[in-house]
């Protein structure tokens, strides 16, 4: 399986804090990949880092072996990368409709992708009238997540989906996720480990600032100590 | 519709204070009298509200703070009247800039193929330094002694007349010499600007072709330059004053977007030096103006389309005005001048476009999400650069539609971007930061606030118990909006329309 | 053999300029061969008396932008005010000038109170415009022709009777040592404040006021007092231009004054109290070269001269000073940073 994304030892500072001391890990091409680690370990800065949000000081970013660290967000997305931010980042004041439409690199995407989309998500197109500050944080997160359908997207990086959601809807996310995972290639940071041990291939672990383990996520799931030791009680 | 008072209580009282105040005043003053108070207010809160828009659209998309834009309005001002009464100075100074900004363009498109083959660093630093000592050298020598101020001084024209001196103008010759001199600064300086990008320019060929073009257009109009100010100044005074909207309105969205992409572009990162950047430019600006079209102001005729006196005048109502084009028109038994009923229809036509931009096209929703969220936008694969530069383009290129419209009505002088700045912040502050209906409501307020209080303390002040109405001069009025400020400040701090923070 | 080297005390460069300021009225009468209270002696000692004033008045500047992080736009209200108050106490009511000091200090206390509780309820820019509101309503009413009986209207107040044993034609020696100890007093006194735990408080709002507030400040409070305490001293200085000047008029209440305390500020060095008064020595000399070289259109010159400043060289004078040195390039890059912040979390930053 060849690499799809490559992050070589990155270093970023938000301000003056040094937030990530070399992360490196690797995204094969057609699989889910989970972040994982504690709560300030850098998981959220890894993605910005990736989709150009922060610019990492030192260190690679590689997709398709192509660099694009340094370079403006926008441009790093038009190369092929959605992201799902935490707190899903829905335009309040746009509808649902405009929302995805927004997301449109070319006329007509938003088109050619509704079938997939709205079979997907079938809560969408219900409300496509509405604001998207007016769906439940459910709703939201689909919307979020769909949003990156729109266009032609060859990676995901999705932060926290399942963040303050119903386990109902947690399943649906994930249902939905799994789904996608035949078309595309995932990067998932996720606090839930059942969640991320359900979709994941692989995983990485970052723990201050750094990758400090990584694998196969079916082994990971055997081995408690481990769990326990990065991620707290899982 | 009402859900929003139910949100938003100040907003209710706001109304409510409005409709109060229009009450109060249709008992004390006759219906003639309140209806041209109310058209007043409508007249300046339709120029406060050309200024106040896109101050605030580019607040809420780039956390700019725009101290220019009054300087913007009166840019725009100074370019109409400059259009309208002396299009000498325009034909003159138009081909130095087209020079310049051709030659720029020729000058990029060659630039990564140029700097591509000059080999090690160090050659290239020193060729980076030569190249921009002959852009700046070039440029100096382009302008040296053009005496924009005699262009300017001998202005003063009648409607429909000729300049009167000719000597202002310089020699064809001379003025020749100077576009190679520019183009030439424009070539070096298109290629000093593009020395860091490597990799091959995007439609190169393009770029160079309409940079070429843009120099022979220049030198085109060189010998032109005679018979068009003729043709230009034989126009009917409405056919120039259109002209005079276009010019102005697109001559300040030029300048603003050449300010964002030169001088706040790079500052994105230090945001308080943004603000303390665009307050020098009102500095440089104002002291421009004034040097160059004097410390007095001029005035700039009504055109006859809104200026016909005699006959059946004032117009008896709307309809008959349009047969006449009166100079007033008879509101309620009193006549009001029909110009600043185009004021009006000015600022209402502008907002329903800008609203409609906004709500209908792709543009729209992009500025609109990104008021929400910058860095989505971004995120979303969306080059957010290029839509900060063409917002702020379209927030000043209002403000200098603004200041065309308002110059046959308050006349052009270097003060005037002061105060129109101020209220226009007033406003922007009652009705929310970067709220677009917020920017047209609190126009709106300032505005009718303005008009009344300029009637009120016209017609003097009598508190119970006070033997005689206190007379106050208008000063006084200008003033009272700061307070009306104050007390939503006091209320909601985010404004009327406002998220709280 | 290293040659000893002559070891100075720690902040000898203070006291030096001090003595250097004393002494150079009479420095400047022996090299010209002019006496002291004549030809260019005099001149130069006004030019300096000038600059003192301003200097005070880019402190109190300071104090609010580089100490607190308040940007405001209204600070030519507090400085016109004082100019406006003394001329009328002194003219038409007569008052002694101590009197006068203590009322142009109480009036300023107000204002600034009035004004800084209004305006601190909104934070970064919007501070900015609101008091720019504030100052332009006391700039107009300047202007306004219903107290023209007080403050002259557009011409504002002239010949105001200052105290003949300091007046600055007659008595420019004089003047010129009295100005340059307010201006030395009122260093001390803000080097006292900002070195204080209030202005330790002062400057940890300016990194970040939400920290502070976690931390258990009032940071209102402090924020009030840090425009009070600004507010009275722009009065005080505006007293002391009052009296050089011996006149009030509405140019010194308008934006142009605010942006001159933003350029000697900026100039100087943002932050630091020996920067505000650099700048105000550079502004006065620039102002008066650029004259006499550009004729009446040099604030062209000098608005450009400010752009590029901004563009180019952020951190002022001092700044760039303080920044030299083996450790160039790293101090700049942390100062960029901790710049990046302090606007960041001001209330101006970017949003998430």
């Amino acid at each position: 399986m060849t690499d799809l994304l490559r992050v070589e030892n990155i270093h970023t500072f938000i301000g003056q804090f040094h937030i990530l001391e070399g992360v490196s890990l690797s995204v094969p091409a057609g699989s889910i990949t989970a972040l994982l680690g504690r709560n300030g370990a850098g998981k959220t800065t890894t993605l910005r880092s990736i989709i150009g949000l922060l610019s990492p000081r030192a260190g690679r970013i590689m997709l398709d072996g192509r660099e694009i660290q340094g370079r403006p967000a926008y441009d790093i997305a038009a190369l092929g990368i959605g992201y799902v931010p935490e707190h899903r980042a829905v335009f309040r004041d746009l509808t649902v409709e405009e929302n995805l439409k927004i997301a449109e690199r070319r006329k007509g995407d938003l088109d050619r992708r509704s079938d997939l989309i709205f079979d997907l998500f079938p809560d969408l197109k219900r409300f496509i009238r509405l604001p998207g500050g007016q769906l439940s944080g459910g709703q939201q997160q689909m919307l979020s997540i769909a949003r990156v359908l729109v266009a032609d997207n060859r990676l995901l990086l999705i932060d926290e989906p399942s963040e303050g959601l119903a386990p109902v809807i947690v399943e649906n996310i994930i249902e939905a996720l799994r789904r996608l995972s035949d078309h595309t290639t995932v990067l998932l940071v996720e606090q839930n480990f059942r969640m991320a041990a359900q979709l994941a291939d692989r995983y990485y672990i970052l723990d201050d600032g750094q990758s400090v383990q990584s694998g196969q996520m079916a082994e990971l799931a055997r081995d408690g100590a481990l769990v326990a030791k990065y991620l707290g009680a899982g | 519709m009402f859900d929003v008072f139910r949100r938003n209580r100040p907003l209710l009282v706001a109304v409510l204070l409005v409709a109060l105040i229009v009450f109060w005043m249709s008992n004390r003053y006759e219906p003639k009298v309140t209806a041209n108070i109310l058209l007043s207010g409508l007249t300046l809160g339709a120029l406060y509200f050309l200024v106040a828009a896109g101050l605030s659209l580019i607040f809420g998309l780039m956390d700019v703070l725009n101290f220019a834009h009054g300087l913007m309005f009166m840019l725009g001002a100074y370019f109409g009247y400059t259009v309208y009464a002396n299009p000498r100075i325009i034909l003159n100074t138009l081909p130095l800039m087209l020079a310049l900004g051709g030659g720029a363009m020729a000058g990029a498109a060659p630039a990564s193929w140029v700097w591509a083959r000059l080999g090690a660093a160090q050659n290239k630093r020193g060729a980076l330094i030569v190249v921009w000592l002959l852009a700046g050298a070039l440029t100096l020598a382009g302008i040296w002694r053009f005496d924009l101020q005699s262009l300017a001084a001998n202005a003063a024209t009648v409607a429909g007349g000729a300049i009167a001196t000719g000597q202002a103008q310089e020699a064809a010759g001379a003025l020749a010499a100077r576009l190679g001199l520019l183009s030439g600064a424009g070539l070096a300086l298109g290629l000093a600007l593009r020395s860091r990008e490597f990799g091959p320019g995007r439609s190169m060929a393009r770029n160079a072709a309409l940079g070429i073009g843009l120099v022979v257009l220049a030198f085109a109009i060189v010998p032109a330059r005679i018979s068009g100010e003729a043709f230009i100044l034989g126009l009917s005074n409405n056919l120039r004053f259109v002209l005079a909207l276009a010019v102005g309105a697109l001559g300040g969205a030029a300048i603003g977007a050449l300010t964002e992409v030169g001088l706040i572009r790079p500052l994105y990162s230090r945001p308080i030096y943004q603000v303390l950047l665009t307050l020098g430019l009102v500095y440089v600006g104002t002291e421009f103006i004034k040097g160059v079209w004097g410390p007095v102001g001029y005035y700039m005729d009504i055109p006859d389309y809104f200026n016909t006196r005699g006959g059946d005048c004032p117009s008896p109502n709307l309809l008959l005005w349009f047969r006449d084009h009166c100079g007033s028109i008879d509101v309620l038994g009193r006549p009001f001048p029909s110009y600043r009923l185009f004021i009006i229809f000015l600022g209402v036509a502008v907002f329903i476009a800008v609203a409609a931009l906004l709500r209908y096209t792709r543009l729209g929703m992009i500025i609109r999400a990104g008021v929400q969220d910058r860095e989505m936008v971004q995120a979303l694969g969306i080059n957010v650069q290029w839509v900060f530069t063409l917002v702020f383009a379209l927030g000043t290129g209002l403000a200098a539609l603004g200041g065309v419209a308002a110059a046959p009505f308050i006349g052009v002088n270097p003060g005037i971007g002061q105060d129109f700045l101020l209220q226009s912040f007033i406003s922007v502050v009652i009705g929310g930061m970067g709220s677009y209906p917020g920017a047209a409501i609190g126009t709106l307020l300032v505005g009718l606030a303005r008009a009344f209080g300029d009637q009120l303390v016209l017609s003097g002040v009598q508190f119970p118990g006070m033997e005689t109405a206190v007379k106050l001069s208008p000063s006084i009025a200008r003033a009272s909006t700061v307070l009306i400020m104050a007390v939503v400040l006091l209320l909601r701090p985010a404004g009327l329309f406002g998220k709280k923070e | 053999m290293k040659t000893p080297r002559l070891r100075l005390p720690r902040n000898w460069l203070g006291p030096a300029a001090l003595l250097v300021l004393v002494l150079f009225p009479f420095a400047m009468a022996l090299i010209t061969g002019q006496p002291v209270t004549e030809g260019a002696p005099k001149f130069w000692q006004g030019m300096l008396a000038q600059m003192f004033i301003l200097a005070v008045y880019a402190m109190s500047y300071d104090l609010l932008l580089g100490y607190t992080g308040i940007l405001s736009f209204g600070h030519a209200m507090f400085f016109g005010t004082g100019a406006y108050l003394t001329g009328i106490l002194l003219k038409h009511a007569g008052w002694p000038l101590w009197q006068v000091g203590l009322a142009v200090m109480a009036a300023a206390v107000l204002q600034s109170l009035l004004v800084g509780l209004l305006s601190l309820r909104v934070r970064g820019v919007y501070l900015a415009m609101v008091t720019l509101a504030f100052a332009q309503m006391f700039f107009i009413l300047s202007e306004a022709t219903d107290f023209a009986q007080w403050t002259g209207a557009e011409d504002g107040l002239h010949s105001i009777p200052a105290p003949r044993w300091m007046n600055p034609t007659d008595e420019r020696l004089r003047f010129y040592f009295i100005s340059l100890a307010f201006c030395v007093a009122i260093y001390l006194i803000v080097r006292r404040v900002v070195e204080s735990p209030a202005g330790k408080v002062m400057i940890a709002i300016r990194e970040n006021e939400n920290r502070a507030q976690m931390i258990g400040y009032n940071t209102f409070v402090y924020k009030l007092l840090a425009v009070t305490l600004s507010g009275v001293l722009a009065a005080l200085s505006g007293l002391m231009n009052a009296l050089w000047n011996l006149n009030a008029n509405p140019t010194m209440l308008s934006v142009g004054v605010t942006i001159n305390a933003l350029l000697m500020t900026i100039i100087g060095g943002v932050g630091t109290l020996v920067g505000p008064m650099l700048g105000a020595a550079i502004l006065q000399l620039l102002g008066y070269w650029l004259n006499a070289f550009f004729g009446p259109r040099w604030p062209l010159i000098f608005g450009i001269v400010f752009v590029l400043i901004v563009l180019f060289l952020p951190y002022g004078v001092v700044g760039t000073w303080q920044m030299r040195g083996a450790s160039w390039r790293s101090t700049w890059a942390e100062r960029r940073r901790r710049l990046a912040g302090w606007a960041n979390e001001g209330g101006l930053g970017r949003k998430n």
